[in-house]
């Protein structure tokens, strides 16, 4: 083999790995709210924008990146606080209305940062250089994403078996009549829940904003793959989300490498339609663990 | 003329009459639109064809999730997928054809394939409800992005570039004419005539088609999926079959959309695109078809009058719309303004329908159905296995039934009962051995194709239409299998005197007693004339009085065809008096009568957890 092919190959990889790790980004927190308390936040996406605009108001503030990054999740977690309280609550058990909500929900986030912001698309500068492999020259941010997709992975899997609100949200999530019964909140625990899903998606935003650019309507071009990998992974959060990011994003990145994006995309949703129709409940559907 | 055919001739006429004031109606409300889109100007004529369009897309969705029952957010992607089709096929066919009304059928059927492609997936994979409206949500974004990428010279099909983003213009406006000469387009009045009057025939259409029998199955579909499979219509064909009417009504709205602005572009697939649909029907009314069109209106009138003013604040509206809606006003505009109606105007109020009362059938000649051919089955297991995981919950079980006579199996928790009882239906597959009916191989059939082959099963839960009147479940139990409104309609009066619930043939089955849906639930499996009957816990949480009751109808049928029983009430299984199999850790432990087996030391050990005494 060449050293020419060796380039091309690792370059493959280091791109697939990429997409992979996009995808957990985007839909873990997604997951959480989804597979935790079985409501789909359709403003998903703006929250992920949303956190987007705080790491750039902060950055252009003269935060650092990093530290950006972490106000953006804590602010947009804060967000989804109120939002909880304020419309999601009143809709437990409605599980068309509660995205129809959401929907309205994220037709008006997306208005409002046009009204505040302006339509255009604003850049953050990555924040680190590149590396060459051969003729390819690959973002070392790009590296930092795979890294950031593993973190949120663990910060996951630490938040809901080492911690009592984490124990105590599965156990809900499992029985909730018998939940209730031995004592555990389920309105505290839901509001909880829902706050940590939109802190992920805020992280998400932040960490997608220096690579993509922000603009309003920048959560509607990753919701409908958050989807997706969401359906196709099943009832196990972390373990269904990961392994759908991987078969998807796997899939779409060698297409679009070897053809377009434009078929890449429309490989992923004929793979994830075509999944379905063999695994109707997901991935993650028939394992054991339900994490 | 005899008194059952007398109520029918009303009925007939009643549902006639309404038919016809509603034809009335709309030929009224088009030769007014006809009329006026001669005096009216042209800008407002232009407007109000949108909004026609705009109300038949909206009924596409009131049809497929407010009849349906499908959450589909896939209206608009479809009505994209018309409207493409129909800028390509014009584009390129228009100058030979003349005309583009065949473009606009072609759009149609394209819609239509795409809409049947997708539900195949969806309704075939037993794709659950959110799914489904996720799937098709993700779908249209999926459009959007494809379709948006397609800008340059090389996205084309045949004459008609694509267009990326920008999307695809010159598509040529309505218009007809004779193969080879010069075509003709419809002038802003005409357009606005021929909309509304195809809008109106589509709603008629539509309106037949809920009226009939498919409307009324796709009630029971809505109402209890489970339930309507279990009386042996296949559910998945007609969510497929709305779906696709759906999917054409959209395309149709779509190609006429496309026609209305001589372009069309990408935008049809975004987020906001899917929303308006939703909007509009959740104003209206769900299931109000007149709904869809009032509240695309309401809503864009509303759109329209904000967008004289401070047009980007439109999105905000629309959102807190949806928002307002879903919480204040979850039923729509037209339900609630009706249901306030009906209170003040007596001649609104629904009258209930007429039941005809037949001449009393005996039970064993509804059982062996009008056409008397009916050949004896017996139900086999054949070493059966079925195991979860490690767990093997039966465990090389062989079983069979005769063709008539009552059957009862008992055991403890955790038996095998229930699991073997689920194999018979067809809800488990068995990890091996066999399930013959009739002597032929039952394993891979499904639930209702079962049923259609002579099974009646009765689930533990009280498993009926809670919505629908008690004579309309015995209908759809009795159409399920007769095929014939009219026989269909005697057949349910029969077994509702059979049940002695003729009291209560009007109220929703909903309200009945916990025995009285035990029976409806026994009455509706038998509307079906089946062969062998398998009823799971048919006295769950029945008092004294209705075990006996069920007990005593339950032999009235075992004279008939054979009943099989899962049963733990003792109670019930010493007034049936019938052979008994007891069931242990996943194995056949003994056959016998109850007396037999109460002499039986070893199975009072199982059922009181004694430990074997050491036999010395």
């Amino acid at each position: 083999m060449s050293a020419d092919q060796l380039n091309w190959l690792l370059n493959l990889f280091l791109s697939m790995q990429l997409s992979i790790a996009v995808l957990v980004i985007v839909s873990i927190g997604l997951a959480v709210v989804f597979g935790m308390m079985g409501i789909i936040n359709l403003a998903h996406g703006e929250f992920l924008m949303l956190g987007a605009y705080t790491t750039l108001v902060a950055v252009r503030a003269g935060l650092s990146l990093w530290l950006a990054m972490v106000l953006a999740a804590a602010a947009v977690g804060v967000f989804g606080l109120i939002v909880e309280r304020v419309l999601i609550r009143h809709l437990y058990g409605r599980l068309a209305d509660s995205m129809l909500a959401t929907w309205g929900l994220s037709l008006i986030m997306a208005q409002a940062m046009v009204l505040i912001f302006g339509p255009s698309t604003q850049g953050i500068a990555t924040p680190i250089g590149n590396i060459q492999i051969g003729s390819y020259s690959v973002s070392y941010y790009s590296l930092v994403l795979v890294g950031a997709a593993l973190l949120l992975l663990a910060i996951v899997f630490w938040v809901f078996t080492r911690t009592r609100y984490g124990v105590m949200a599965r156990a809900a999530t499992q029985v909730p009549e018998m939940a209730a019964a031995v004592g555990i909140n389920s309105d505290l625990i839901n509001a909880g829940t829902f706050a940590f899903g939109s802190a992920l998606a805020g992280a998400a935003g932040a960490l997608l904003a220096p690579l993509v650019g922000v603009m309003p309507t920048m959560g509607q071009a990753y919701i409908a793959r958050a989807f997706m990998t969401v359906i196709v992974g099943g009832p196990g959060v972390l373990s269904g989300t990961a392994a759908a990011s991987v078969l998807l994003g796997g899939a779409e990145n060698i297409v679009s490498y070897l053809s377009t994006p434009f078929f890449g995309q429309g490989a992923l949703l004929v793979l994830a339609i075509v999944l379905l129709r063999v695994l109707p409940t997901g991935l993650s559907g028939r394992w054991q663990r339900q994490l | 003329m005899n008194r059952e055919s007398e109520s029918a001739g009303t009925a007939m006429q009643r549902v006639g009459g309404r038919l016809s004031a509603e034809l009335v109606w709309t030929v009224g409300l088009t030769v007014i639109v006809v009329v006026a889109s001669g005096l009216i100007p042209e800008f407002r004529a232009l407007q109000f064809t949108s909004w026609a369009i705009y109300g038949l897309l909206a009924l596409s969705l009131a049809l497929v999730w407010g009849h349906g029952g499908i959450f589909s957010f896939g209206q608009g992607a479809l009505f994209g997928i018309g409207g493409y089709a129909y800028g390509i096929a014009a584009i390129n066919l228009s100058g030979m054809t003349g005309e583009t009304f065949s473009a606009m059928i072609a759009a149609v059927i394209i819609a239509m394939l795409a809409a049947v492609v997708l539900g195949y997936f969806m309704f075939y994979g037993k794709v659950g409800d959110v799914y489904v409206g996720i799937i098709t949500l993700a779908t249209s974004l999926v459009l959007f992005t494809f379709m948006s990428s397609t800008a340059g010279p090389k996205y084309r099909v045949g004459n008609a570039l694509l267009g990326g983003y920008n999307g695809m213009t010159g598509v040529p406006p309505l218009s007809y004419g004779l193969p080879g000469s010069e075509s003709t387009p419809l002038s802003p009045g005409q357009l606005l005539a021929f909309t509304v009057i195809l809008a109106c025939i589509v709603t008629l259409l539509v309106r037949g088609l809920l009226r009939g029998p498919f409307g009324r199955v796709l009630a029971g579909v809505r109402e209890n999926e489970l339930r309507t499979q279990l009386l042996g219509y296949d559910i998945r064909f007609r969510k497929l079959v709305v779906f696709a009417i759906g999917g054409g009504i959209a395309g149709l709205a779509g190609a006429q959309h496309a026609a209305w602005a001589l372009f069309i572009n990408p935008i049809v697939f975004a987020l906001q695109q899917a929303a308006v649909v939703v909007i509009w029907v959740l104003v209206g009314g769900r299931k109000s078809l007149p709904g869809a069109f009032l509240g695309v209106v309401l809503v864009e009138g509303l759109a329209s009058f904000l967008g004289a003013g401070g047009g980007s604040a439109t999105p905000i509206v629309l959102g807190a719309v949806l928002i307002a809606v879903v919480i204040l006003l979850p039923q729509g505009l037209v339900p609630a303004v009706h249901a306030v109606a009906q209170r003040w105007i007596p001649w609104l109020r629904q009258r209930p329908a007429d039941i005809p009362s037949p001449e009393p059938a005996n039970i064993r000649e509804v059982l062996i159905g009008a056409s008397g051919n009916r050949h004896t089955a017996v139900l086999e297991g054949v070493d059966l296995r079925k195991s979860f995981g490690g767990l093997m919950a039966v465990n090389n079980v062989s079983l069979a039934f005769r063709d008539t006579g009552v059957h009862c199996l008992i055991g403890p928790n955790g038996a095998g009962k229930s699991t073997f009882f689920n194999l018979l239906v067809g809800r488990y597959r068995p990890s091996s051995g066999k399930v013959l009916f009739g002597g032929s191989l039952i394993n891979g059939l499904e639930p209702h194709e079962r049923v259609r082959r002579g099974l009646g099963i009765k689930l533990q839960v009280a498993s009926i239409f809670p919505g629908l009147t008690t004579f309309e479940n015995l209908w759809l139990a009795a159409y399920a299998r007769l095929r014939v409104t009219a026989t269909a309609t005697e057949r349910a009066a029969q077994i509702l005197d059979w049940l002695e619930l003729r009291a209560q043939a009007g109220d929703a089955a909903g309200a009945l007693s916990h025995g009285q849906k035990q029976w409806l639930e026994i009455g509706m499996v038998l509307a079906g004339e089946p062969t062998v009957i398998l009823l799971d816990e048919p006295t769950a949480g029945m008092t004294k009085e209705e075990t006996a009751r069920t007990a005593a109808l339950i032999t009235e049928l075992g004279k008939s065809v054979s009943v099989v029983a899962v049963e733990h009430d003792m109670e019930f299984v010493r007034q049936v008096d019938v052979p008994v199999t007891v069931f242990h850790q996943g194995s056949v432990f003994a056959r016998g009568s109850l007396e037999e087996l109460r002499r039986d030391e070893r199975i009072l050990d199982i059922y009181l957890g004694r430990h074997r005494r050491a036999i010395a």
